[in-house]
């Protein structure tokens, strides 16, 4: 079970289990991001490198304008798998 | 052991297996985590490389108190050795990067050994996961 939900601040809050199944589900939110946004990760309870590149995809075409994304209330897990992949450098992460 | 439909969509499947037999097994939280990257990783490699194979991916696992054994075996394929994958170099910088290419890397970076046999069209892919002082 995957989710993706827009809060009304504009931050996004991803949930449930992020795998190769649900790319095009969250590609048609993330191709819809302009700006800096807050995703909240707290209720995300896994990614594989497929939703890693998801985000990769968004923060280089974010960095080309100045902004990006910033993650917040990973999990020991997530946190984990985002320094392996060597992206806790590349996004903010809070 | 388990028959898993060669589809993405069958992620859910793949993962309710390895749940459900590290649960009666209490392993812990952290090497279920791995065990399902380390299984979606190869899974969706199999999958996506494999295009012409048979219509399932076997997929097994041996859990004793100080190692998890997964194998996951595909049937009428071509040789393909997830080892010979070249290196991504995470620490470049973001822009000299390209989305996609981690998913062996995280494999060889959560498990404790990742193998290869070919025979007769047969793929078999194990790994390793060592249970340490999560015993």
């Amino acid at each position: 079970m995957f989710d993706i939900a827009v809060n009304d601040d504009g931050s996004i809050r991803l949930s449930g289990r992020f795998d190769a199944s649900q790319v095009d589900t969250a590609q048609r939110v993330f191709v819809e991001i302009t700006g800096s946004t807050v995703l909240d990760c707290e209720d995300l309870k896994y990614i594989s490198s497929a939703g890693l590149g998801v985000l990769f995809a968004t923060q280089k075409r974010l960095m080309d304008s100045g902004q990006g994304l910033k993650l917040v209330h990973l999990n020991p897990h997530i946190r984990e798998v985002f320094q392996l992949a060597g992206f806790d450098t590349i996004f903010e992460i809070a | 052991m388990i028959d898993i439909p060669r589809e993405i969509s069958s992620l859910s499947e793949l993962f309710a297996f390895i749940e459900g037999s590290c649960t009666e097994n209490l392993v812990d939280e952290k090497t279920v985590f791995a065990l399902n990257l380390a299984a979606e990783e190869l899974f969706t490699n199999l999958v996506r490389h494999n295009v012409g194979g048979s219509d399932v991916i076997r997929v097994g696992l041996e859990i004793n108190p100080e190692r998890i054994e997964m194998r996951l075996v595909d049937f009428n394929v071509q040789k393909f050795d997830p080892n010979s994958v070249d290196d991504v170099d995470i620490d470049r910088p973001a822009e000299e990067r390209q989305p996609g290419g981690l998913g062996i890397h995280l494999v060889k970076s959560i498990v404790d050994q990742l193998t290869y046999a070919y025979k007769a069209g047969e793929m078999t892919v194990t790994v390793i996961k060592n249970r340490g002082e999560n015993v």
